[in-house]
């Protein structure tokens, strides 16, 4: 995965609304190559938002989003893609009449390569199934194929919007592995509510709560936030 | 294409039916030589409905508009200007496919880029056929109105006229085998596969990059020339062009062809186009009322039954129906 190691995506003063509704406020980060982020919250607290403004689905209402020094904001999904910026939905989106290999095939595009294809299968741990149709998969597989899927794009940024998302404790515990080794080679950012992998995953943590980041900092640390613990560990 | 061996039968297939279609001109009478002449222009349109259809998901009821623009395209520019015979079907050619191809981008422009898709597109390339229909029967200093026009000479280019039955039964066999290995070549490679790939989930496509609209619309409108091509050389076939050639009734016809093949194979829509053609004789022969009812019962039922197609539809029977296969009940 090469990449650009001095691009980075930054967020400046971002908000976006809908209507009277300010889902995301005043959000400014800055996210590192090859490092990365957790972003946590309560329901409803703009992480999917965020989220989608960073991958083309909303422009923003006002500030500004830059990849590596460049404004992406309002551009289409497609061109910020082959800017380098994936992304897993939180359903997982696989092409379902296709096999996985095919799949796979179809996220590397023009540059896949079969050694590249086996690579990216042996990380998602689906070398056994690569002749099997994807709509067929067990949800868990079907999780790990859109990961393995945004990996062949050799993305600059990985987006995962919960990719632990009714799987298993063990799975989960693969996924975060998965991800731990992704670290310095793809800036990951991920959306999450299991706190158990975001402890597994022991990043960089950034707290939103309506909208707004209220606490960032390393998980330990973030953990120990009585803020944080109010107003969202504390309930769980 | 060792990864979509799922493919690879429909490729024999199309080898086998090629190679029966061209020993009929050892076996046949010219007169049944241009009826299968005819036949495969037919097929010719059918496949060019499931290069789009097929493989998008996505119906169009306009392919009968494409058809009847390369059809009249062709009968207007070589019955009425004048132009050299030895060229004039070429220039025919070109107009009818030019035609086709700018209505396509145009029409395809702005519903695809629009976000139109599914029974939205369907409906709108309805309306399309409807409006083509009219301007074929309305503008008659032009078209010839209901009568059409008559007098279009067999296909030629310089240094040959294709006018025996033979000729232009080889010419089009030629043409029907160059765009069926063409179309096969091209879905069972990279392009097929991301047309699958859309057609699963278009929003996943564009997240991985692809210009999914662009794709879209350059399917279309290579889809609507191949119809286009199919009804210039019908017009060169059948000597004339008539308001039914770019009507609703051959845009339902031709999704029948397509659906009793079973979309998305390609050569089936050749064998459907076939078979159905074949039948159609046979009732119109005991009453000729009887046709538009059985083609309307059958798309009532491809609608509700079977939406999938015919061999689709069989194929789950016949799972069903044996103990330990699958099916589900």
């Amino acid at each position: 995965m090469t990449g650009l190691m001095t691009a980075d995506l930054t967020l400046d003063r971002a908000c976006r609304s809908f209507g009277t509704y300010h889902a995301v406020t005043d959000v400014s980060l800055t996210f590192a190559a090859g490092e990365m982020t957790c972003i946590i919250g309560p329901n409803g607290a703009g992480k999917s938002t965020l989220l989608n403004l960073m991958c083309g689905t909303l422009p923003l209402s006002s500030g500004r989003i830059t990849l590596g020094g460049m404004s992406i904001d309002g551009m289409s999904r497609d061109r910020i893609a082959r800017l380098g910026i994936a992304r897993k939905f939180q359903v997982p989106t696989v092409f379902e009449s296709l096999s996985i290999t095919e799949n796979l095939r179809v996220a590397a595009g023009k540059a896949a390569d079969a050694d590249w294809l086996a690579g990216v299968l042996a990380m998602v741990n689906l070398t056994a199934d690569a002749g099997l149709r994807a709509g067929t998969l067990p949800h868990g597989k079907k999780q790990w194929l859109e990961i393995g899927m945004a990996l062949a794009m050799r993305p600059r940024i990985l987006l995962l919007d919960e990719p632990t998302a009714g799987l298993s404790v063990d799975e989960t515990l693969a996924t975060a592995n998965l991800l731990r080794g992704l670290q310095g080679r793809v800036s990951v950012i991920v959306i999450e509510h299991d706190m158990g992998f975001v402890r597994e995953l022991g990043a960089r943590t950034v707290v939103l709560h309506h909208g707004r980041i209220i606490a960032a900092g390393p998980f330990s640390a973030i953990e120990q936030d009585d803020t944080v613990r109010d107003i969202y560990l504390g309930r769980r | 294409m060792k990864h979509l061996t799922a493919l690879r039968p429909a490729t024999k297939i199309a080898l086998a039916v090629m190679a029966a279609l061209a020993l009929l001109p050892f076996v046949s009478e010219d007169y049944v030589l241009s009826n299968w002449r005819d036949v495969m222009l037919l097929a010719l349109f059918a496949l060019s409905l499931d290069l789009f259809w097929g493989r998008t998901g996505i119906l169009s009821f306009g392919h009968a508009t494409f058809f009847g623009l390369g059809a009249y395209g062709m009968a207007i520019t070589t019955t009425r200007f004048g132009i050299d015979p030895a060229w004039a079907s070429l220039a025919g050619l070109g107009m009818g496919v030019g035609l086709a191809t700018v209505v396509a981008a145009l029409v395809g422009y702005f519903m695809i880029y629009g976000g139109v898709r599914g029974a939205y597109f369907t409906i709108v390339t309805l309306a399309m056929t409807i409006v083509a229909h009219n301007v074929a029967v309305g503008w008659s200093s032009v078209t010839g109105g209901d009568s059409g026009l008559i007098g279009v000479a067999p296909f030629q280019v310089p240094g040959v006229i294709f006018a025996s039955p033979v000729q232009s039964f080889a010419l089009v066999l030629t043409v029907l085998a160059l765009c069926l290995s063409g179309a096969l070549r091209m879905m069972n490679g990279r392009a097929g596969l991301v047309l699958a790939a859309i057609r699963d989930s278009e929003i996943k496509a564009e997240t991985l990059g692809y210009r999914t609209s662009l794709i879209l619309l350059a399917t279309f409108v290579a889809s609507a020339a191949m119809a286009a091509l199919a009804g210039a050389l019908y017009a060169t076939g059948t000597g004339f062009v008539a308001p039914d050639m770019i009507a609703l009734l051959l845009s339902t016809e031709v999704i029948i062809w397509v659906a009793v093949g079973g979309s998305g194979s390609l050569i089936g829509a050749v064998i459907g186009t076939v078979v159905v053609w074949h039948l159609q004789q046979k009732v119109s022969s005991v009453s000729i009322a009887a046709w538009p009812i059985a083609i309307g019962s059958f798309f009532i039922l491809l609608v509700l039954v079977f939406p999938k197609g015919l061999p689709d539809f069989v194929m789950t029977q016949f799972r069903r129906a044996r103990p330990g296969q699958g099916g589900g009940k």
